[in-house]
C-alpha cells in the first residue's frame, strides 16, 4: 500500500523529525511504501508531490499546528493525529489508514 | 577677644511639625547653622531647655513638640545672614520635613520562588541584596552590646563620679584618635571620626552632670544617657541619623569599658561553626570582631545598602541582605539558616529541598567561575584580533584588590566619593593618598583612574554645607563646586599627585559641561604642582587628566575640551538621562531614557569618533559596559576601555572573544540608521554572539552522573551546564522557556529518554545537552516509564545555523533507534559520547 505523510510540532526541532523516522520505520516493516514531508524548523523538507498525494491510498497529518498546504489533501483518505501517536504508536496510526 | 555683639539677632518661631523637632529636622536645622560662624542657640520657651543649633543631639534633646514655642538667639560677625537663612529655612522648609517617608522597602512581598521550591513549605523573607553570594550556617543574634551596669555598685560622692566621666571621656578620645591616627584610610575611620564628634557633643556632656547631680553613679550616668539618645536617634526618618544611634551606644560601651575595664563586658557574639549574622544594625566594629572564618552571611533590618557595614560585607565579599523587616523576631537563634544576597532572600529554617537547591546553586556558580578563570586572566580580543580593556568600577581600594582578582585590565572608574561620605570633615590629603597608594599596589602596574570627588547634588555632605536644590540632578555638583571649596578639593589633586609618583593614576574630572570648566581644572592641578614642587615632594609630571562625558553639552565642546584633557571616559548613567531628560530611577520612563535607542548611539559614536579623531583615549564606564548584550555596540565604538562592576567582567572578556570587531562596526552603523529602539534590539538579536566555530555538543555539556532527583532539577542542572559553558547569560530565564515547552506535552519520548528543547535567543550558540541520572526521574512520558537520560537541545531563534539544524532533526530521528538509544546508554566517558554522537550523525562536532 502507498501512504503519504505529513509531521508538523510546534517547536519543529524534535517530535516532527521522531513522529517522520517513526512513520517511515514502522511502514517499512509492515511491508506498506510511505513519503514523509517534515514541516520543522527548516521549512518543508522532503515535498510532497501532487502525484505523490494522488497515489497514495491515504494521507497521515501527523501534526500540534496547522499544516501548511492541506488543501492538497482534498479528496484523499485522510488521518488526523497529533504528533504525540505517531511517535508512542506508529502502527496503530498506520493501521487506521489503510 | 571682644565679642562683636551688636549683630546679634533673635527671633521666635512656633514648631508645627506633628513629631516636632526630631533628628531629621534636626540634623537639617544642624546643616544650615553650620554654614555660618555664628553661634546659634536654641530655647524652648515651654521647658526652658536650651541648645546649640549646630549640634543635632543638643537639638533633638530640647525636645521641642507640636505648638512649643522656640527662642532663636543668633550671635556672631554673620549673625543677620545667619538668621535670615535659618528664618527662610524655617518658614519655607521646616514644614515639609514631616511628610510620610517613603518605606524603603515594600516589605513582606511573596517572592518569587524557583520552580520546585514554591511548595518546598519552606517560609521566605524578602529584603534587599546587599552583597552577592549564597551563605549559609547557624542563625546567630547579634543584639547591641548591653549596657547592663549591675557590676557598678551604687554611687558614690557626685565629685568622684564626675571625675569618672572626665577620666573616661580622655581616655577614649585619646584610644580614638590613636587608632584614627594608625588607621589611615579605611573604612572604619568614618566611624572613629563619629565617635570623636559625638564625645564633641555637649549636650551628651551635659546629661551625664544632671544624672550625676541626681545620684547616679558614672556607669548608670553612662546607660540612662546612652539609653536617652539612643532611642531619640533610632526614632529618626533618617538612615544617617539612625547610624549615629548606632555610634552613641558603642560609645558608651567604650566609656563604661573605659571606667570599669574587665568587669565590663559588652556581648560580643563568638561565632565557632558556619554562622548567619541577624541584627536590627550592625556597626562596623560589631562586624569586624567577628571571626571571619565562621561568617557565612549578614541579614539586618535596617536598610541602608550603602551603609558602612554593607560596604564592608561587600569587600569581605560575606553574602549580606538588607532591609529584612523584623529579621530578629522571624529568624530564631540556632536554626539552619540560608542567606541568598543575589536575590535578597533569607530562609530562617531552610528546608532539606532549599539546601539542597542552594547546595547545587553554589555548585553551578562555582563552575562557571572556574569555566570563566580562563577568560578573565587573558585579554579581551575579539575574533577578528581588536583588544578592548575591561576595567572595573570601584568605591575603595578593597574592592579594587578583588576586582583585579576578577579580571580587571585596570580601574576605569574610582569612585573617590565614598571617601568624603558620612563623615564630619572631608579626608585629609595624607588619608587619600594612603588609599590611592593600596589601589595603586592591587593594580600593580595597570592604571587606576581616580574621578574626583562627585558631590553635591543628590550627594550631599554635612561639611559642605550646601544649599537645598528643588533638582539635584540639575544642581550646584561635581566640577560646578569645587572653585567654591578649593581648600579640600585641591587637597585631593595633590594626593592625586602625589600617588601618581608611585603608579599609573590618572585623574578625571566629573560634570564637566564647557572647555571653561575643562581648563579651570586643568590650571588647578596646575597649580597643585607648583606646590609640591615647591613643597619637594615627588608626583608625575606627565599624570593623565581627564573628563567624564556625561553632561550632553561636553560632547559638542570636544575640540576645546582635546585641548586641555588627555582622555575622556563617557558616563552612560548620567549621559543618558540628561540627553532624554529623563529621571533614570522613575520606572515610568525606562523606555524614554534607553542607551540603545539609535539617538543615543549617534551621541556616543559622535563623542568616540571625534576623541578619537584628536588622538585622545577614550572609554566608557556606566550600566550600560555592564550588560553583555551591548557588547557589540560598545565594540563598535572602537574604545580604548569599558568599565563595569568587578563580577561581570569574566564574561564580558569571552563575549568580546565571540565577536568580529569590523561586523560591530557595521552593526553600530546599521543601528544609528534605524528608525526605532526596537529596530535596533532586533539587530541586536541578530547580531550572532556566538562563535560560529563553536561546536554544537561539547563536553562541557555532558553530565554522566547526574544526582538530579526531579524534573525540576534536571532542566536545572542541563541549563546550568550551557550556563556554566557561557552559553547563555540567563539560566533562569532559560529554565522557564523550557518548562513552557513542557507545558505543550511532555518530551519524554518513552524508552527512558526525555528530548526538552527550546528556540530562543537566550542561547547564545546552538547546542545539545546531556544528562545521565543516577535515579531515574518521572517525567510524564509517553510510556509512563521514568526517565534515565535527558538530551537538551536548544537553538537559537535568529541567526540560524542550517547545519545545526540539520544535526538536531537527524538526532531526533536517530533517538527513535533502540540500537542508538542503548548505545547512548552504556557510554561512561564524555569524550567517547561526543565523538559517538557525531560518528552516527556523519558529523563532525
Amino acid at each position: 500500500m502507498k501512504l503519504v505523510a505529513v509531521t508538523a510540532c510546534a517547536t519543529g526541532i524534535a517530535h516532527t523529525y521522531m513522529a517522520a523516522e517513526q512513520l517511515e520505520k514502522t511502514a517499512k516493516a509492515m511491508g506498506h511504501q510511505i513519503r514523509v514531508e517534515t514541516q520543522g524548523a527548516m521549512g518543508i523538507e522532503n515535498e510532497l508531490s501532487s502525484s505523490d498525494i494522488r497515489q497514495a491510498h491515504a494521507a497521515i497529518l501527523a501534526a500540534d499546528i496547522e499544516v501548511e498546504g492541506s488543501e492538497r489533501f482534498e479528496g484523499v483518505k485522510l488521518v488526523r493525529v497529533p504528533v504525540q501517536d505517531a511517535i508512542k504508536d506508529p502502527r496503530g496510526v498506520i493501521v487506521r489508514a489503510l | 577677644m571682644q565679642r562683636d555683639v551688636s549683630v546679634a539677632a533673635e527671633f521666635r518661631f512656633e514648631c508645627k511639625l506633628p513629631n516636632g523637632l526630631h533628628a531629621r529636622p534636626s540634623s537639617r536645622l544642624a546643616e544650615v547653622a553650620n554654614r555660618f560662624q555664628s553661634r546659634c542657640g536654641l530655647t524652648n520657651l515651654r521647658s526652658g531647655a536650651t541648645a546649640d543649633l549646630k549640634g543635632v543631639l543638643s537639638t533633638i534633646a530640647a525636645d521641642v513638640r507640636r505648638g512649643d514655642t522656640c527662642l532663636l538667639v543668633i550671635d556672631g560677625a554673620d549673625g543677620s545672614a545667619a538668621a535670615a537663612a535659618l528664618r527662610r529655612f524655617i518658614d519655607e522648609d521646616l514644614p515639609g520635613f514631616d511628610e510620610p517617608l517613603a518605606e524603603a522597602f515594600p516589605g513582606g512581598s511573596a517572592p518569587q520562588l524557583p520552580r520546585g521550591l514554591e511548595s518546598a513549605g519552606s517560609h521566605c523573607l524578602v529584603g534587599l541584596p546587599a552583597s552577592g553570594g549564597i551563605g549559609r550556617g547557624k542563625a546567630v543574634a547579634i543584639g547591641r552590646a548591653s549596657l547592663t551596669v549591675d557590676f557598678a555598685g551604687p554611687a558614690e560622692d557626685s565629685r568622684l563620679e564626675n571625675e569618672r566621666i572626665d577620666r573616661a571621656f580622655t581616655g577614649v578620645r585619646t584610644r580614638v584618635e590613636r587608632l584614627l591616627a594608625r588607621n589611615g584610610g579605611r573604612a572604619e575611620s568614618a566611624i572613629l571620626r563619629a565617635h570623636l564628634a559625638i564625645l564633641g557633643d555637649m549636650t551628651l556632656r551635659r546629661d551625664l552632670t544632671e544624672r550625676v547631680a541626681r545620684g547616679c553613679s558614672a556607669a548608670q550616668a553612662v546607660a540612662d544617657t546612652g539609653e536617652h539618645f539612643r532611642a531619640l536617634l533610632e526614632c529618626s526618618g533618617s538612615g544617617y541619623i539612625r547610624e549615629r544611634a548606632i555610634d552613641v551606644d558603642e560609645l558608651c560601651s567604650e566609656l563604661l569599658e573605659e571606667m570599669y575595664g574587665a568587669r565590663f563586658q559588652p556581648a560580643a557574639a563568638d561565632l565557632n561553626e558556619p554562622s548567619i549574622v541577624v541584627a536590627k544594625t550592625l556597626a562596623p566594629h560589631q562586624l569586624l570582631s567577628l571571626d571571619r572564618q565562621w561568617l557565612e552571611g549578614i541579614v539586618l533590618e535596617s536598610a541602608g545598602a550603602t551603609s558602612h557595614a554593607v560596604i564592608l560585607a561587600r569587600s569581605m565579599d560575606v553574602p549580606a541582605v538588607v532591609g529584612v523587616a523584623d529579621a530578629t523576631r522571624q529568624i530564631a537563634t540556632g536554626a539552619e539558616a540560608i542567606v541568598d544576597g543575589g536575590r535578597g532572600w533569607v530562609f530562617p529554617r531552610a528546608s532539606e529541598p532549599v539546601l539542597r537547591f542552594y547546595q547545587r546553586e553554589r555548585a553551578a556558580q562555582l563552575r562557571r567561575q572556574t569555566a570563566l578563570a580562563r577568560f578573565a586572566a587573558a585579554p579581551a580580543i575579539s575574533l577578528d584580533g581588536e583588544s578592548i580593556d575591561i576595567g572595573a568600577n570601584v568605591s575603595s581600594a578593597a574592592e579594587a584588590a578583588a576586582a583585579f582578582a576578577n579580571g580587571a585590565d585596570g580601574i576605569g572608574l574610582f569612585r573617590t566619593e565614598i571617601l568624603f561620605a558620612e563623615r564630619e570633615q572631608p579626608p585629609s590629603e595624607e588619608e587619600q593618598l594612603a588609599v590611592y597608594t593600596e589601589a595603586l599596589r592591587a593594580a600593580a602596574g595597570r592604571p587606576v583612574i581616580l574621578r574626583t570627588a562627585d558631590v553635591g547634588g543628590d550627594k550631599p555632605l554635612p561639611y559642605l554645607r550646601l544649599p537645598d536644590e528643588r533638582n539635584p540632578f540639575l544642581g550646584f555638583r561635581g566640577i560646578r563646586l569645587y572653585p567654591e571649596h578649593r581648600e579640600w578639593i585641591s587637597a585631593q589633586f595633590r594626593a592625586a599627585l602625589r600617588a601618581s609618583a608611585r603608579g599609573p593614576i590618572w585623574l578625571m574630572a566629573p560634570m564637566i559641561a564647557s572647555g571653561e570648566e575643562a581648563s579651570w581644572f586643568k590650571n588647578e592641578v596646575g597649580l597643585a604642582k607648583a606646590e609640591l614642587r615647591a613643597s619637594g615632594l615627588p608626583f608625575d609630571e606627565k599624570m593623565p587628566i581627564g573628563a567624564m562625558i556625561e553632561v550632553p553639552s561636553a560632547a559638542f565642546a570636544l575640540d576645546r575640551l582635546c585641548v586641555a584633557l588627555d582622555f575622556f571616559s563617557i558616563g552612560t548613567n548620567d549621559l543618558s538621562q540628561y540627553f532624554f531628560a529623563a529621571d533614570r530611577e522613575n520606572p515610568k520612563l525606562a523606555a524614554v531614557a534607553n542607551v540603545r535607542h539609535p539617538a543615543f548611539l549617534a551621541l556616543l559614536h559622535r563623542i568616540a569618533r571625534r576623541v578619537r579623531e584628536h588622538g585622545k583615549w577614550v572609554g566608557l564606564c556606566g550600566e550600560m559596559a555592564a550588560d553583555a548584550r551591548n557588547l557589540p555596540l560598545l565594540l563598535g565604538l572602537g574604545l580604548n576601555e569599558i568599565s563595569t562592576g568587578a563580577h561581570a567582567i569574566p564574561a564580558l572578556k569571552r563575549a568580546a572573544a565571540r565577536h568580529s570587531a569590523a561586523l560591530c562596526r557595521e552593526l553600530l552603523e546599521n543601528a544609528m540608521a534605524s528608525a526605532t529602539a526596537a529596530d535596533v534590539e532586533t539587530l541586536l538579536d541578530s547580531a550572532l554572539p556566538g562563535d560560529p566555530s563553536e561546536p554544537l555538543l561539547s563536553s562541557a555539556l555532558v553530565t554522566l552522573r547526574s544526582d538530579s532527583r526531579s524534573k525540576d532539577e534536571a532542566i536545572r542542572e542541563v541549563v546550568g551546564a550551557l550556563y556554566a559553558a557561557g552559553r547563555t547569560e540567563d539560566p533562569r530565564r532559560l529554565e522557564e522557556v523550557v518548562w513552557a515547552r513542557e507545558s505543550v506535552y511532555s518530551t519524554g519520548l518513552g524508552h527512558g529518554f526525555a528530548v526538552p528543547h527550546c528556540v530562543s535567543d537566550l542561547v547564545s550558540v546552538n547546542s545539545i545537552g546531556i544528562l545521565k541520572l543516577d535515579n531515574p526521574i518521572e517525567w510524564g512520558s509517553l510510556d509512563g516509564n521514568p526517565v534515565r537520560m535527558v538530551i537538551l537541545l536548544a537553538m537559537r531563534e535568529t541567526g540560524q545555523n542550517g547545519m545545526h539544524m540539520k544535526i538536531f532533526s537527524r538526532l531526533a530521528r536517530k533517538l527513535m533507534d533502540q540500537e542508538f538509544r542503548d548505545r547512548l546508554m552504556g557510554i561512561e566517558d564524555p569524550e567517547l559520547m561526543i565523538s559517538h554522537v557525531g560518528r552516527e550523525l556523519e558529523v563532525t562536532l
